[in-house]
């Protein structure tokens, strides 16, 4: 799966690169509207991610360009623009989805397998770490086959902590990840939800799979 | 009715008065005027005539005057009052003027017969009635007659006479030594009626003239005004905020309303300009803020989630992309703001189950209100709540009030959150039982950057910058709602939001 990064910033065209290389993706990226046209047309990617502001050619010339010569190729536009205006006119464009600049590398993730073109290896709907099982398709929960009931916020959590299993995420990328980032809640509520999490994953067991990493956050590992 | 046209009408009315009466007063004055001359010049007339006639009469006969045979035969002659002689005196009771002849010491010689008896002689031209004088009025022209003069006239008006007479006094000097002087008056009730004709028609003339202007006035005014009218809810369409490019049209007439449509579009030309060019700082806004915050968010997480950062550093990292999500959650809700001013801050609605967005919100809440020791009661209908609305932009508000809501209660506390949807109307309540808003503060808890008291909230927690509740509000307006704050001192606060359904059943609409 091959996906063509046009984004003008060096580090954000880096970072989305990466990132999609770190989720199984094959990345290019490049830092020039006309340059995408290019690539684009040569028919090699399955995926483009498009930034608005772009030398040479804007991001709304390039997918208008792209669709009136017929092209299908499903395009994620990048914008810092978060204005109904924008959204209609990329839409209006060709787009097929757009991320508000700045935003999360998850939601980026989310928008591209909404696209659906998600690499097969990793659309496995099943996480489990250790007996603990989590099928992202029907959302059951289960530990060494007892299941687990959650409320959602406590599944997105876990959800979240398992697809990074082994790595800690911080309070911040928690809590954005399942409210969103306009969300200041003032008072940590990841710690309470992880509370909770605690009483219904590890509570009675001999080996505990939620660990605090103090200061900074939680990790679900063995 | 618009005022300007009853302005116009009544200043049109009053000029029209104003100038008819002075036009009236004047005709009246000039013709009284006149009326009196031709008056003094008759009298005048009449005077040369009898003067005439008694000089030649005392040419001819040597004498005008007898001793008053009325008076007792003692008396000396010499000493007698004389009176003037039969012939002389039958040919003056034919004068038709009222006539007075006195001797040099200003003693009456003769009076015309002021009994009316035999005179009933109107004469012709000024068509004089008969004047009857008393004997006070008699004896005040006795004494005007007195002193020897050439010629005088005058007017006599007041108690002594029954209306103002006009009199002529003459000396007379060659009708003998018995004649002094003569005095011609008559009646100018006569002469006035003229006027007063004119006056008494004005009268009548005046209130159809007035009641005639104003309905002309009124109809002009109209008239003239209606286009004006027109321009003025041409401009309120143009200037709602999305219709600057449009230009009020420009009558061909040349006129005062060509230049005001003139003046007018210059205006909404420089307007449109300025608004552009905040759109434009908007949309800069946007970029040159939040591309550095991409930058500097994609350092942050990267770092975040490597696997090779110490963990010493994960702590300061995810403190800065905190920082990073407060600003730009800043920069979202003044970027929202600008446009909202502009007029360009759009909703997307669709219609949802309001019960969805509470539930979600719901258990947040509930999460927070752990957090702090409180309590939280959800209330909703059995049935879905369905109404058109931005979804994103509802969570917004809930999430709002809420959390305002919990940030100000006290451990313990209770925050209820009732949805309810009656007559077409959506109500979503946010109570708490917190420290209350003080009365002076309830006015201005909507205003932008407000923070009524900053120290409010519990200790240890960052006070926003106080777009939250005007954001809040935009969003409650925005759908066609309104919310009210209601709050009691030490009890608590309670944020009513109302959102009434649009009438149309419309699955999806764009605000």
């Amino acid at each position: 799966m091959k996906v063509l990064v046009v984004e003008d910033d060096q580090t954000v065209g880096q970072y989305v690169r990466r990132g999609l290389e770190e989720h199984g993706y094959n990345a290019d990226w490049v830092d020039d509207g006309l340059e995408g046209m290019r690539l684009i047309g040569g028919g090699h990617y399955d995926l483009v991610v498009l930034d608005l502001r772009l030398p040479g050619m804007t991001g709304l010339e390039v997918v208008r360009t792209l669709r009136d010569r017929g092209t299908t190729i499903p395009i994620l536009m990048l914008t810092a623009q978060d204005s109904v205006d924008f959204k209609v006119q990329a839409l209006r464009a060709g787009a097929d989805d757009y991320v508000t600049k700045p935003f999360a590398f998850e939601e980026l993730l989310a928008r591209l397998e909404a696209l659906g073109r998600r690499p097969k290896e990793l659309s496995s709907p099943v996480l489990e770490v250790d007996g603990l099982r989590l099928d992202t398709a029907t959302r059951d929960v289960s530990r060494d086959g007892a299941a687990i009931e959650l409320t959602p916020k406590e599944y997105t959590v876990l959800e979240y902590l398992m697809r990074h299993a082994g790595r800690v995420m911080s309070r911040t990328l928690i809590t954005e990840y399942a409210w969103d980032y306009h969300f200041d809640p003032g008072t940590n509520v990841v710690d309470v939800v992880i509370n909770r999490l605690r009483k219904k994953v590890d509570q009675g067991r001999q080996h505990r799979l939620i660990h605090t990493v103090r200061g900074v956050g939680y990790v679900v590992k063995t | 009715m618009n005022s300007i046209r009853s302005r116009l009408t009544l200043w049109y009315t009053v000029a029209l008065g104003a100038t008819v009466l002075a036009f009236g007063s004047a005709l009246y004055f000039e013709r009284r005027g006149s009326s009196i001359e031709e008056l003094d010049v008759r009298l005048s007339l009449e005077a040369d005539f009898v003067s005439q006639f008694l000089s030649q009469t005392y040419q001819v006969i040597g004498r005008l005057t007898e001793p008053d045979p009325r008076l007792p035969i003692e008396i000396p002659a010499a000493q007698r009052p004389r009176q003037l002689e039969a012939t002389p005196r039958a040919f003056l009771d034919g004068v038709s003027t009222f006539l007075i002849l006195t001797d040099r010491l200003g003693h009456l010689l003769y009076m015309t017969d002021t009994t009316g008896a035999t005179r009933v002689r109107p004469i012709g031209g000024l068509g004089h009635a008969p004047l009857v004088l008393s004997e006070a009025a008699v004896t005040k022209l006795l004494t005007f007659a007195g002193p020897p003069i050439d010629q005088r006239s005058g007017t006599l008006s007041g108690d002594l006479v029954p209306g103002p007479i006009r009199y002529l006094v003459r000396r007379v000097d060659r009708a003998g030594p018995e004649v002094g002087a003569l005095v011609v008056a008559t009646s100018l009730a006569n002469i006035t009626f003229g006027p007063a004709q004119l006056l008494g028609s004005m009268l009548v003339i005046l209130p159809v003239i007035l009641l005639g202007s104003f309905a002309i006035g009124y109809l002009l005014a109209g008239a003239s005004l209606r286009p004006l009218q027109g321009m003025s809810n041409e401009l309120k369409a143009i200037t709602d905020g999305r219709s600057l490019h449009r230009r009020l049209a420009v009558p061909p007439t040349g006129d005062e309303l060509a230049s005001l449509a003139r003046s007018a579009n210059q205006m909404i030309g420089r307007l449109e300009q300025s608004f552009d060019s905040l759109r434009r700082f908007s949309a800069d806004a946007s970029h040159e803020l939040k591309t550095p915050l991409m930058i500097l968010r994609a350092g942050v997480e990267r770092a975040l989630t490597n696997p090779e950062t110490p963990a010493d550093n994960l702590e300061e990292l995810d403190r800065v992309l905190d920082e990073i999500n407060r600003m730009n959650e800043m920069i979202d809700n003044l970027l929202t703001l600008a446009r909202v001013d502009e007029g360009r801050a759009a909703l997307v609605r669709q219609e949802c189950d309001v019960r969805d967005l509470v539930t979600d919100l719901a258990e947040t809440a509930e999460i927070l209100a752990d957090a702090t020791s409180l309590r939280v009661s959800v209330s909703m209908p059995d049935e879905a709540v369905l109404l058109p609305v931005d979804a994103s932009r509802m969570k917004q508000l809930l999430l709002n009030l809420v959390t305002n809501a919990i940030k100000y209660s006290p451990e313990g506390g209770t925050v209820s959150i009732r949805l309810a949807d009656q007559n077409d109307v959506v109500t979503i309540a946010v109570h708490d039982t917190g420290m209350g808003i003080p009365a002076k503060d309830l006015p201005h808890i909507f205003d932008r950057f407000y923070r009524a008291d900053v120290a409010r909230s519990r200790t240890g927690e960052r006070p926003g910058v106080g777009l939250g509740l005007a954001i809040t509000k935009w969003i409650a307006e925005a759908h066609g709602g309104t919310i009210t704050a209601s709050s009691r001192p030490g009890r608590g606060t309670a944020f009513s939001v109302r959102i009434p359904r649009p009438p149309t059943a419309d699955s999806s609409t764009e605000d």
